[in-house]
């Protein structure tokens, strides 16, 4: 992997991923909080910092990248500047969620898990945590926006591109 | 290490605030769910006014108490034992909410939702006055909504670590009988005997032991075990500080959720105060007793949800579960003999040693005592979480406490329980809540206390597509037949929706369900659980999707069409809407139909603004004509990737 990022680039990551995981020891289950701290530093989980968590909790590379991608949360390119988060759960479902979340990916031109190319919105794909009685929801950056309807997602994502607020 | 007592005794002054007895105590309940609907401007705005105005009450957060329908909500209490619940206070109405319950000291007002405590003034009405409060049994919700669940003092003032000091001053032998006494089942949804899963891990050879509480929550529909966590922290704590004390364990984890941040702060904040006050750590409570925990932090899997998998995922592991034997008493965390338990296991654990075990079976039925929560929602009228004793009817709990269908709707379905546990047809209604119940009518099981209610507006195969593709996006990959199965049955259903189906697929189901059972674990074994219900009691629905191409909810996108009348006297008559529909359309089509003479074409997103601003005139038809040929190429493309 070090190809891609050049040796002076992966050295410096390497250092401050160090940094970050201050604390953390091999052999005691911290590779979700490691990497849940690098992502709370950066957003996503670099690529160049995944030698960095290896070294530290003595691992193989392929076994961190393996947890990065097989959990849903961590994310392998940047987030956009305000998440859009659409909840897939049952209760928005049988309300109509399909609906909005063909009125997002139309109007942002972009699929789940992607964002707009000025990386200013992005729509991620949401697990149902309990609050459905706003179904059929998102989630504005953490925020529950709901009960939608296909007209209400269409302004919200207006306002939202204008630059307000939800 | 302080003593119990000792512990009562420093918690006096939050008791003496829980109580309201020098000055009123306004508490706002927050949780996830309220603070959805905005409670915490709610109790921002109370705050600052009561600083402003100088006026004499505490202003406090609690727990939310499970009735999302009513929130925001704000309990009154006063000296004497007063609590009155207000419902909807939002934070435009406090300055008029404050007026009357403090200025005034008026007890009813637009807010008044019931009585909790006390003698309330006449006309007011009670909590139990409304049948979807008296049906339920409230005892693990007892303190949810009434105490700060960042305080660990109001825990200990309403009881909490009392069961844990009881339990501690008995052998390990006697804990494990009460609890087995009780006939605890499982909450996860397996219902498996919870102290005979701790004698397992009691008498196994292994050293030190591990005991893991399973906070993966990961069936969506269901917050009950975020309830515990969120509104009520320390019963966990508790529950499995007497699992450990019991089956000889020394370290414990809590692997929450990644989706659940509230309940993962609160939960890490409990903890962290248990350790101050020596509930955690060396010697707890004096006794001979020491423990560790750790709190866990998924990263978004639903398999590791199922334990071997959240095992794995603890171990720095990709949370793929494992064949089993060796079970996690044999080998476990870091190879350590361990115990895994669901959140309300440990929750109800706590609550058996805090009262004993006789007075939990005075409510519920002889082969399950006690009470379970349940979280409704989808189709009713009232969504939140509600604690049942075991033995009331789904109807009970659907009519009286969901309010049934959505006015002019009609019950069609209950989906319980996660995406393993398939649909249920009218009869669901009549089962009582019950593990036995349910699978006596051949329904998987009762779940762990998630209940999605659909009315005659779902459809069900299109709810099948969606739990099938769930189920295919979570497979660990593992096995084949999980992975490969799932994803075949996606590709099938979806061709159905598109108007593919073929008189094969009926066929093509079956093989592949009976496949599926050859997969390693639950997930894959149980995957074709909603088709295989389908199969059984929508046979009819299913047969109109493959052999009809129509969808009777008018849901499915490819058997649908939506048709804008086009004719000059309708548009005259809806100017106005149909003007707001073809703005808002995202493509040219309702431009087209308004009048408008449009160039190009573009497909229809089938998003469905049109109908929901024009109702008056789209109209749902059958996109496909009796003879029709089948469309050539179906897209069966993962909607989502
Ligand atoms: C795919 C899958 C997902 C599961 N998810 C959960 C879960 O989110 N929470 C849970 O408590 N149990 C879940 N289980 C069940 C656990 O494997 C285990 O049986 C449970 O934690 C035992 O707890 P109990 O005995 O207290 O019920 C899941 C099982 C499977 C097969
Ligand atoms: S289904 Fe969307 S919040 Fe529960």
């Amino acid at each position: 992997m070090t190809s891609f990022y050049g040796a002076s680039a992966r050295n410096e990551a390497t250092l401050e991923v160090r940094q970050i995981l201050e604390g953390l020891a091999p052999g005691e289950g911290d590779l979700l909080e490691a990497l849940h701290r690098v992502q709370h530093r950066y957003g996503y989980i670099p690529q160049a910092a995944i030698p960095g968590v290896a070294q530290h909790l003595r691992l193989p590379e392929s076994r961190v990248y393996g947890a990065v991608t097989y959990y849903s949360e961590f994310r392998q390119t940047p987030p956009p500047e305000t998440k859009i988060s659409w909840c897939s759960g049952p209760a928005c479902y049988i309300k109509g969620s399909e609906n909005l979340r063909l009125v997002l990916e139309g109007l942002l031109a972009c699929g789940m898990g992607e964002n707009t190319p000025d990386n200013r919105l992005g729509l991620h794909l949401g697990q149902c945590n309990g609050t459905c009685d706003n179904a059929p929801q998102v989630w504005v950056d953490g925020e529950v926006v709901g009960p939608l309807t296909p007209s209400k997602t269409v302004e919200l994502v207006r306002r939202l591109q204008a630059g307000d607020q939800p | 290490m302080p003593t119990y007592a000792e512990l009562e005794a420093q918690a006096a002054p939050a008791k003496r605030r829980i109580e309201a007895r020098d000055r009123p105590r306004l508490a706002v309940g927050i949780d996830t769910s309220s603070i959805a609907v905005g409670a915490l401007k709610t109790l921002d705005a109370l705050r600052a006014l009561v600083a402003s105005r100088g006026l004499d009450a505490d202003v406090v957060q609690t727990g939310g108490n499970g009735l999302s329908f009513a929130n925001p909500q704000v309990e009154v209490g006063r000296a004497g034992g007063s609590r009155i619940l207000y419902q909807h206070v939002d934070a435009e109405d406090v300055p008029d909410f404050l007026e009357s319950v403090l200025v005034r000291g008026e007890q009813t007002n637009r807010w008044l939702l019931g009585a909790l405590g006390g003698s309330p003034a006449s006309g007011v009405a009670r909590m139990d006055d409304h049948a979807w409060w008296s049906v339920q049994e409230r005892r693990l919700m007892s303190e949810m909504g009434l105490i700060d669940p960042e305080s660990i003092d109001d825990a200990l003032a309403t009881g909490a670590y009392a069961g844990l000091e009881r339990s501690l001053v008995m052998t390990q032998e006697d804990v494990i009988a009460e609890v087995t006494g009780s006939k605890l089942g499982g909450r996860s949804g397996g219902f498996f005997p919870t102290g005979r899963k701790w004698d397992f891990l009691r008498t196994s050879p292994t050293t030190p032991k591990t005991m893991v509480c399973n906070a993966d929550e990961g069936d969506p529909g269901a917050w009950v075990n975020r309830m515990t966590m969120e509104d009520d922290p320390h019963a966990l704590i508790e529950g499995m500080l007497i699992g450990a004390w019991a089956a000889g364990a020394a370290t414990g984890y809590i692997y929450v959720r990644e989706e659940y941040p509230l309940a993962f702060e609160r939960v890490v904040k409990a903890v962290e105060q248990a350790y101050e006050r020596g509930l955690l750590g060396k010697d707890i409570l004096g006794h001979d007793f020491s423990f560790e925990m750790k709190v866990v932090r998924g990263a978004g899997s639903y398999v590791c949800g199922e334990e071997s998998g959240l095992i794995a995922s603890i171990e720095d592991a990709r949370g793929m579960p494992k064949i089993r034997p060796p079970y996690p008493a044999a080998s476990g965390v870091f190879g350590q003999g361990s115990n895994v338990n669901n959140v309300g296991s440990y929750h109800c654990a706590a609550w058996i040693m805090r009262h004993g075990v006789e007075k939990y079976a005075d409510v519920g039925t002889e082969r399950n005592p006690g009470t379970m929560l349940f979280s409704l929602s989808g189709h009713v009228q009232r969504a939140g979480c509600f604690e049942f004793a075991f033995g009331v009817t789904v109807g009970q709990a659907y009519e009286i406490c969901g309010g049934g269908a959505p006015v002019g709707h009609t019950f069609k379905a209950l989906q319980p329980g996660g995406p393993l546990l398939g649909v249920l047809p009218e009869f669901a209604l009549d089962l009582a809540i019950e593990p036995e119940a349910f699978r006596e009518k051949g329904a998987v099981g009762l779940g762990g206390g998630g209940f999605v209610f659909l009315d005659d507006t779902a459809c069900v195969i299109d709810l099948c597509a969606q739990f099938e593709w769930f189920l295919e996006d979570e497979s660990c990959g593992r096995c084949t037949t999980c992975h490969g199965g799932t994803q075949r049955m996606v590709e099938i259903i979806r061709r159905i929706q598109r108007g593919g189906g073929r008189e094969s697929d009926i066929g093509k189901f079956r093989l592949i369900a009976d496949t599926l059972k050859y997969s390693n674990c639950f997930h894959g074994q149980f995957a074709p659980s909603i088709i295989v219900n389908t199969m059984t009691w929508f046979a009819a629905e299913l047969e109109e999707h493959i052999f009809s191409r129509h969808c009777r909810a008018g849901v499915c996108k490819g058997l649908t069409r939506y048709e804008a009348g086009r004719d000059k006297a309708t548009r005259a008559e809806y100017a106005e809407a149909y003007a707001r529909a073809a703005e808002t359309c995202l493509t040219l089509a309702m431009r087209r139909a308004a009048g408008d003479a449009v160039e190009g074409q573009e497909p229809c997103l089938e998003c469905v603004v049109c109908a929901e601003l024009l109702p008056q005139a789209v109209h749902v038809v059958d996109a496909f004509e009796q003879g029709d040929p089948a469309p050539e190429l179906i897209s069966i493309q993962p909607a989502y990737e």
